[in-house]
């Protein structure tokens, strides 16, 4: 890091400030977002204002909580395109328990188990049978939404009333909280993830595995191992995540999450992760997460249709990847 | 700092042109704001709605309270974590009004209820919600669409025979009403018509309900006299389904909704009733309603927008046919 950093033309910056601006490049893109947005907007007094806040923040924490799971798999240099079908059935699993009778607490345990459980098959089909991850959790995606409808008898599983319906709410009580429980659920889960990727051997590890996996492998790092922990690890994180939602339906949805694999990857990959593995980091995968929820919240405020938005946030992760592999080409020259 | 100018840059260019602010006041008269949010906003049914909203909407603002409609779907038709975040949307923005047409009448109650705390009533249309904290819930008597089906099957057949009913979908509240009303009337006044299969789901799209209409024809075809579908998609899929195996106008076939399909299915005998909803009916008497409770007025508590049963003998009576052809063009430009 420090080799490259003295390497850069012109730029009298020591190694501390490089790491300063990779983390507040993905912040100013959150910044810049909000500010075009209360520009165009007629009256952004809504938009900014804390119930509007309150809202966003609650409708970011599924993405963001998978996304802490998946920036761990995305730095080892794996992807999971399952987290979807894990938060479905996983969702099922809780709202299945709570139906049955069973005490919030241990439905809500058996949901993060179950996902912990898928997190633990993949990493085994991935090890074990040696096939890519890519396809690997391809087949898991149509393996677990399958189950997920097989096991909620083809339709949503409503639940009781309990506190874990409260989790994700616009209004938290106590009203002292400010925010959902679940919001600060998902920092303190960001901050935790954030410790142990900067400061643990664990975490050392895992970036080294996803820099160069021969090299951890020659120097001694049971690189299997690693692998089918980090996805068990990262399933857990995706089991939570399928509590959640299933809190904010208040029902255990086996259709719900298609295609939210994608949005947990874009905000990886918005905030600084490189597909290719050795780089991410958590804080940069949850503001990437925040930049999208602001931009949808903003897009129907100003009353731009659907595909607006869909086009401007597949505009977004291809130019901040785009700007990405050129900061980092400039670092390296 | 120059990643920022870049980002700023290209988020600029990718701005839609002509975007336009939304306008706030007019004049003196104190503007009503209306979100509709349907359940999914490409089939001909939440066009009709939507026309029969800009209907009211334009009276509404000829006599002088000015009334603003703002039309918005899910971004992805049927996600109902998505039908929700559009709802919170709504109630952060501060729209006067809400006219939901809820996905499922369990997983939107939450931010039906929040957005009554903040200060957002709302009125439902088309299907249920499990909740009391609406204004008015305006829709179709769709236990009685499906007696009048159930009727016109029991008619047909001579009050004997076997039949076969294909469901819609799990939570959907109407159809669960059709398909109750339909399997209610026919134990109760065609005794004799016995009832084989009715645990099947057609699922949200024409194709998937094709795929399930093949599979229980497949196991059927030979030994029913009729069938019974419960909405547009079911029934345009059944209706394809049976076209293909050739045994479109050998069974007695009812169906639910309109299209220019079913009404040429019709004239070719292979289709042989279609209950009829007012769903232009539904839009004007949701958007009225949410405007008299604004203004103070107070309003029905139920609302039944009226089902007909179009058959071919009375299809071409004037009355029928602007049933089963809204004055869309009108309305929508």
């Amino acid at each position: 890091m420090v080799a490259e950093v003295t390497q850069n033309r012109g730029w009298l910056v020591s190694g501390l400030v490089q790491k300063w601006l990779n983390w507040i490049g993905p912040i100013l893109g959150l910044l810049l977002v909000i500010l075009v947005f209360s520009v165009l907007m007629e009256s952004p007094g809504r938009y900014l204002s804390a119930f509007n806040l309150r809202i966003v923040l609650a409708q970011t924490v599924i993405v963001a909580i998978g996304a802490i799971g998946m920036t761990l798999i995305i730095i080892s240099g794996g992807i999971d395109l399952s987290v979807g079908s894990a938060i479905a059935l996983t969702g099922v699993i809780t709202a299945l328990g709570l139906h049955s009778g069973f005490s919030p607490a241990t439905a809500v345990v058996a949901g993060i188990a179950v996902g912990g459980l898928v997190g633990g098959v993949n990493g085994l089909v991935i090890t074990r049978l040696k096939v890519v991850p890519f396809i690997a959790t391809l087949g898991m995606l149509g393996v677990a939404r399958g189950t997920a409808k097989w096991v909620a008898g083809q339709q949503t599983v409503n639940v009781p009333d309990t506190w874990v319906n409260g989790l994700l709410v616009t209004f938290p009580d106590p009203a002292w909280l400010l925010v959902a429980p679940g919001v600060w659920l998902a920092i303190g889960l960001a901050l935790a993830a954030a410790i142990v990727l900067r400061n643990t051997v664990f975490g050392r590890r895992v970036f080294a595995l996803g820099s160069n996996e021969l090299a951890a492998r020659a120097c001694g790092i049971a690189t299997d191992r690693l692998k089918i922990w980090i996805y068990a690890l990262a399933g857990l994180l995706f089991g939570l995540a399928g509590v959640l939602q299933m809190s904010r339906l208040r029902q255990g949805d086996p259709t719900v999450a298609a295609g939210s694999e994608l949005d947990i990857i874009a905000a990886v990959v918005i905030g600084g992760g490189s597909l290719s593995g050795g780089e991410g980091s958590i804080f940069g995968s949850l503001v990437g997460a925040l930049i999208m929820a602001f931009l949808r919240n903003g897009c129907q405020q100003i009353g731009w249709p659907n595909y607006i938005q869909e086009i401007i946030i597949g505009a977004i992760i291809v130019i901040a990847v785009a700007i990405d592999r050129w900061r980092s080409s400039r670092a390296t020259a | 700092m120059r990643r920022v100018l870049i980002l700023l840059v290209l988020l600029s260019a990718i701005l839609p042109p002509g975007c336009t602010r939304p306008s706030t006041e007019t004049g003196g008269n104190k503007k009503l704001t209306i979100a509709v949010i349907p359940k999914g906003t490409t089939h001909e049914f939440w066009k009709s709605i939507h026309a029969g909203c800009l209907k009211a909407a334009g009276e509404l603002s000829a006599q002088g309270t000015q009334v603003d409609v703002i039309w918005k779907g899910p971004l992805r038709e049927d996600d109902r974590e998505q039908q929700i975040q559009v709802v919170e949307g709504f109630s952060s923005q501060g729209v006067n009004g809400i006219v939901l047409a809820p996905l499922d009448n369990r997983a939107l109650v939450r931010p039906v209820e929040e957005a009554k705390r903040a200060g957002v009533p709302t009125v439902i249309i088309d299907s249920a919600l499990a909740s009391d904290a609406i204004v008015s819930f305006v829709a179709t008597d769709n236990r009685k669409g499906g007696m009048l089906a159930a009727d016109r099957m029991g008619e047909l057949l001579g009050g004997k025979g076997k039949v076969l009913m294909l469901r819609y979908q799990e939570g959907s509240a109407s159809t669960q009403d059709r398909e109750d009303g339909f399997v209610e009337e026919l134990k109760n006044k065609y005794p004799n018509i016995q009832l084989i299969s009715s645990d099947q789901y057609a699922g949200a799209t024409r194709d998937t309900a094709k795929r399930a209409s093949e599979n229980l024809l497949n196991r059927f075809a030979d030994t029913i006299q009729g069938i019974f579908t419960p909405n547009e998609s079911s029934t345009a899929g059944m209706l394809l389904a049976l076209e293909d195996i050739g045994k479109a106008g050998k069974v007695i076939f009812v169906g639910f909704d309109t299209s220019e399909r079913f009404t040429e299915a019709m004239r070719n005998k292979q289709l042989h009733g279609i209950v009829v909803q007012n769903p232009f009916n539904m839009g004007y008497l949701g958007v009225r309603t949410m405007v008299e409770q604004l203004q103070g007025k107070a309003v029905e508590k139920r609302i039944d927008t009226g089902v007909t049963m179009v058959t071919p003998d009375n299809m071409n009576a004037p009355e029928t046919q602007t049933l089963l052809h809204p004055p869309l063009d009108q309305y929508l430009k």
